[in-house]
């Protein structure tokens, strides 16, 4: 017990006080043989607290899996991922769930809301599949308000349009106060007015509520709400930038391609 | 995107081979008893035979009929018509059929079928009529020497050449086996033991009379000039005769056994439309697509028509070898059951044609509406929405529910009020038709109501709550699969309980003997000698014997009287015994009269009897003995009669037996003493006859019925798999379209072990709603129809919580482990897979 707790919280060498999440010599291969894909090469980031980046790179380029062995969904065939000060790879399966109802928050491109359950019970589903947990009513009032679904609690997700979907989705991803969300793609299925509102939104959440956000995006006008972006090609990290405008990351994205 | 297809395609292999699984086992179900049936009606072949020559037939007038459970007796034909028609040159055998029983080699009796009576019979040589040939060794030519029928020798594994034992009347006989025979080709003489001696067989001389005369080369009509006041059938009557009096008894067997059948491929059949149902409703973007594109409904109709005569034919196929072996595990059961149903080892096509139509039929049948249904769906609206629900939900359905209901009450108020049968079996009917109907909303209030308690355990149990009452439309078809089978087995406990009520009678309490004496092995030809009576009563410590010799008569005159129950039919049990002795053994509920004043022609009868007849004590009956018309004064009436199946409708004294014609040994005894029951056995030393205690009677009083009771289990057994196939056929049906629910509520944070819990509890209260409405409904068919089948007699059979409670949980443990594989499969799938697919 105690080697794996020390193994767990044993700092690694290049971990600062803010860093949420890590990579370190991450590779993911797929297949084997000929057949074999290496969709994450070696690769090493760190995450800070408090902000709001993006994984940029053509389709194919590795962002998804990058963002779901970062958050232990997926194992990294070798290298580590940690959350926090912990690899992830050293839990169990019911260790990652509660790691992923308490500490994590997801957002996907097709929503993924359990369709029996109501707006409301959607967003408080992580907190209440802690038995332990109380749901905070003034914090969901506010992220309602907020992303405007306040009179929308009470309804099935089929009753819902596509941007309230992904705002009920984003909403259950911040319920917990989550050390990080991660978003692949979550403007995706959105219409770009309904993007924009939902890219402020989650800006907004980084700039009041200090919430960490990795989003994975192809969309330049995403990369753009944010404080980095991190450029993924053929499963290696090749470059990274600070507050892009729109113009930067589209010049970089021509400069890889 | 391919691995999900992939996965699905997984779920969908995994739903048709537990199709073909309940479609294969339908059909082994039915073919296996089709197969038994038409086995069994073989036996008059045999009969046909071996009474090739007999012309004629004389039996005695008959005393008692044999319509229900109770002896038929007719009275001997005298051996004056023998010799009378011997005179006339014609070629006649009287047959006495005396009592001998045949021991084991290991001197035990009970190695002859149970059922079978066992008789001795004169070994006619080369005479037309005789109906047995040697196929091993030689004839019986003296007294010392016998040749047994081949089953027998078979059973008590006895090889020619040995010295072989036989218990009579007259006593245990010694003989060597020097031959054994056949009975018209067959291993013996249908439900019967013999052993066949030389005619000068001290056994044969009782001169009693005959019990049959079979005559060669004559005409009924001149055998009736010479044998007046004789029943005189010609030879090929009597072979029917026989023939139907097995039918008649073996008919209830076959009816009994496909009753199972047919439940077995309507549960089946349930099975089948479900999934049809539920796989075209998941498909029917697929088929819209064809539509689309030109495909018409009848192409397309077709197309799943085809897709279902391939699933059946691959079901049917395994079912007919299922049922192949299957017949010989039915009379494998038979056998250990002791119950005597003789077959032949020829397989019937015709049962075999019946299993190959009814698995094509029944997977046709159940597929051709969905199928039109799904057709049925406009091409764009199922381009829109990913699916659309096939089953009839909503208004019309539940219309048709609230009037079944509505009939199927109602006449069951008026059947229990006027105990009519037809009302009864139509509100039956109509309740089941109800029930199954109205299993969807049935199932939705029970997801309701139970969502207080599920929710407790986190958003999993409400998911659970939601999901069951959103698809509650198709998943009720697997309730109401296991509400059949569980509504049997309900339905034949209570039967079986009630019926185990009337053999026993009051034994339980009243009975204060501390021994039984009984005959083993052989009914119902009497055990207990006068000599044995004596050897009994010289033993230290038995105080009092009390002989019970049993009988039957029949009601003299037109009368309309059937009593109730196992009892029941036209003639009326007689149990002749020493009533003061019986007194110390027994404790009646005396309801009329006195015991005292019963003896010689002043009798008791039970209060069912006096209903019956309207008898009070002081009245009289009339009924036809063995010595003719007697009258019977009603000295007492007693509320349950003495235990026995039929019970006996009347008590007389041993005075009273001279008086019935009467001269049969004994065949029961209670004794009342210190003794023990290995003394009184070793006193005895007769393997015909056991001493048990008291306990140890009362126990195998129901012995026989829960022999019959573990068969009707083992059958329902089959039904009950079926259902609980449906129940994992439908859990990896929902399943399947709930992948990526179960996705998304495990990014959100919800582990595997959740998931499968809430799955478990989802399809366990499923599972509930089938057996608890099953239960329900067999306790209200079972007390309508006791009732109207008893003319009110039977009250509402009582309910043993504890067995009720081992249904549930042996109901709902089946459903747990039926699910359990495609929950846990479902709850550990890697939920990248599903999320990866955008
Ligand atoms: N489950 C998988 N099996 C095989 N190859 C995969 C799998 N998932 C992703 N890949 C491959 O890995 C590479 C990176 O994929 P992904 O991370 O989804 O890219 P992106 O999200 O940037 O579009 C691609 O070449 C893709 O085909
Ligand atoms: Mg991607």
């Amino acid at each position: 017990m105690s080697d794996q707790t020390d193994q767990r919280n044993a700092p690694p060498a290049t971990s600062s006080e803010r860093t949420v999440a890590r990579l370190v010599n991450a590779t993911k291969r797929f297949g084997a043989g000929d057949a074999a894909v290496t969709a994450l090469n070696d690769a090493t980031i760190e995450f800070r607290k408090g902000e709001f980046t993006a994984v940029m790179g053509p389709s194919g380029s590795g962002k998804s899996t990058l963002m779901y062995c970062q958050s232990g969904l997926d194992r990294l065939t070798s290298g580590h991922a940690y959350i926090g000060d912990v690899d992830v790879s050293t839990l169990s399966d019911q260790e990652l769930s509660v790691m992923r109802r308490s500490t994590l928050g997801f957002i996907f491109q097709s929503f993924h809301l359990v369709p029996a359950l109501t707006s409301r019970e959607n967003i408080t589903l992580p907190v209440d599949l802690n038995a332990d947990a109380e749901v905070d009513e003034a914090f969901l009032n506010e992220l309602a308000v907020v992303l405007g679904i306040e009179h929308r609690l009470e309804n099935l997700p089929s009753q819902l349009s596509g941007g309230q979907r992904q705002r009920v989705a984003v909403a259950r991803a911040m319920i917990p106060r989550p050390e990080v969300i991660f978003a692949d793609e979550p403007t995706g299925a959105l219409d770009s007015k309904t993007s924009g509102e939902l890219l402020a939104y989650l800006r907004t959440a980084v700039d009041d509520l200090g919430q960490t956000i990795v989003m994975v995006t192809h969309d330049a006008v995403a990369a753009s709400h944010c404080d980095r972006v991190v450029y993924v090609q053929d499963g290696v990290l090749v470059d990274e930038g600070r507050n892009p405008t729109v113009d930067d990351v589209l010049g970089k994205i021509r400069e890889l391609s | 995107m391919i691995r999900r297809t992939l996965k699905l395609a997984w779920f969908k292999r995994n739903r048709y081979a537990l199709t073909v699984v309940a479609i294969a086992l339908s059909v082994a179900f039915i073919v296996s008893t089709l197969l038994l049936t038409t086995s069994i009606s073989d036996v008059g072949e045999p009969l046909r035979s071996a009474y090739d020559n007999v012309d004629v037939v004389v039996t005695g007038p008959e005393v008692a009929g044999g319509d229900g459970p109770v002896q038929a007796i007719s009275a001997p034909v005298p051996e004056a018509v023998v010799a009378d028609l011997t005179r006339a040159g014609q070629m006649a055998v009287g047959f006495a059929d005396p009592y001998a029983q045949v021991l084991t080699a290991e001197g035990q009796a009970g190695g002859q079928d149970q059922a079978a009576a066992n008789v001795a019979e004169p070994w006619l040589g080369g005479s037309p009529l005789n109906g047995f040939a040697i196929v091993e060794g030689a004839t019986p030519e003296t007294v010392g020497e016998a040749v047994l029928d081949v089953s027998t020798a078979n059973a008590a594994s006895l090889d020619v050449g040995s010295t072989i034992n036989f218990v009579t009347d007259l006593g245990v006989q010694e003989a060597t086996l020097v031959g054994l025979a056949t009975f018209g080709g067959a291993d013996n003489d249908p439900y019967t033991s013999t052993i066949l001696l030389s005619p000068e067989h001290q056994i044969f001389g009782s001169g009693d009379g005959f019990q049959r005369v079979l005559v060669a080369d004559a005409s009924v009509a001149d055998v009736a000039a010479m044998a007046p006041g004789m029943e005189i059938q010609s030879g090929s009557d009597w072979v029917q005769s026989q023939q139907d009096a097995l039918n008649d008894f073996l008919g209830f067997f076959s009816t009994f056994l496909t009753v199972f059948a047919v439940v077995a491929v309507v549960v089946g059949m349930v099975i089948v439309t479900n999934t049809f149902t539920v796989s075209l409703s998941q498909r029917t973007q697929e088929l819209a697509l064809l539509r689309l594109v030109g495909t018409t409904r009848r192409q397309l109709l077709s197309q799943v028509v085809l897709e279902a005569v391939l699933l059946g034919a691959v079901g049917t196929g395994i079912g007919l070898l299922l049922g192949l072996a299957g017949v010989s595990v039915l009379g494998w059961f038979l056998d250990v059951l002791g119950l005597v149903i003789e077959r032949s080892s020829e397989t019937s096509p015709t049962a075999l044609a019946i299993g190959v139509i009814v698995g094509l039929g029944v997977t046709v049948v159940a597929s051709v509406r969905p199928a039109w249904k799904s057709t049925e769906v406009a091409p764009i609206e199922a381009l829109r929405s990913s699916e659309v629900d096939l089953v009839d939900g909503g208004g019309r359905r539940r219309f048709m529910t609230a009037a079944t209901l509505a009939i199927g009450l109602a006449s069951l108020a008026w059947g229990i009020a006027q105990s009519d049968i037809l009302f009864t079996g139509v509100a039956i009917g109509a309740i089941f038709l109800a029930l199954y109907l109205g299993a969807d909303s049935l199932v939705r209030v029970a997801a309701r109501m139970t969502r207080p308690i599920l929710g407790r355990a986190g958003p999993t149990g409400t998911i659970a709550s939601r999901n069951l009452e959103k698809n509650a439309g198709r998943t009720a078809a697997a309730a109401s699969a296991l509400m059949i089978g569980i509504a049997l087995i309900g339905f034949f406990t209570l039967m079986a309980a009630t019926i185990g009520q009337f053999i026993a009678g009051d034994a339980g309490e009243a009975l204060e003997t501390d021994l039984v004496v009984q005959g083993i092995g052989s009914q119902p030809e009497p055990a207990l000698s006068d000599a044995v009576l004596e050897q009994i009563v010289g033993v230290d410590g038995v105080d009092v014997l009390v002989p019970l010799y049993q009988t039957s008569v029949s009601p003299a005159g037109d009368v309309e009287f059937e009593r109730a129950g196992p009892g029941g039919g036209s003639g009326l049990g007689v149990a002749l015994t020493d009533v003061e002795a019986l007194d110390a053994a027994y404790t009646f509920v005396l309801n009329a009269g006195s015991l005292d004043d019963v003896g010689g022609s002043s009798v008791v009868i039970d209060q069912a009897t006096a209903d019956g007849f309207t008898l009070s004590v002081g009245d009289s009956l009339t009924v036809t003995s063995l010595a003719g018309p007697v009258d019977l004064g009603i000295a007492a009436i007693i509320e349950t009669s003495l235990p026995g199946s039929p019970q006996p409708a009347i008590i007389g004294d041993l005075t009273l037996r001279a008086a019935l014609g009467y001269g049969d040994p004994a065949t029961a005894a209670y004794i009342v003493g210190p003794a023990l029951a290995s003394e009184v056995n070793d006193a005895i030393d007769l393997p015909t006859v056991e001493v048990v205690s008291r306990t140890d009677y009362i126990d195998g009083l129901s012995s026989n019925l829960d022999t019959i009771l573990a068969l009707v289990y083992a059958l329902l057994a089959v039904a009950v798999l079926v259902a609980l196939i449906g129940i994992a056929n439908t859990v990896s049906l929902a399943i399947s379209e709930r992948v990526g629910e179960i996705a998304a509520t495990r990014a959100a944070g919800a582990s595997s072990r959740q998931i499968f819990w809430s799955l478990l509890a989802e399809f366990g209260l499923l599972a509930i709603v089938g057996i608890v409405s099953g239960l329900v409904f067999a306790w209200i068919a079972a007390a309508s129809l006791f009732n109207a089948l008893s003319g009110g007699q039977i009250g509402t059979p009582e309910v043993d919580v504890l067995t009720a409670l081992l249904i549930v949980a042996a109901g709902l443990g089946g459903a747990l482990i039926a699910s359990w594989f495609p929950a846990r499969s479902a709850a550990t799938t890697d939920i990248l897979d599903v999320l990866r697919a955008d």
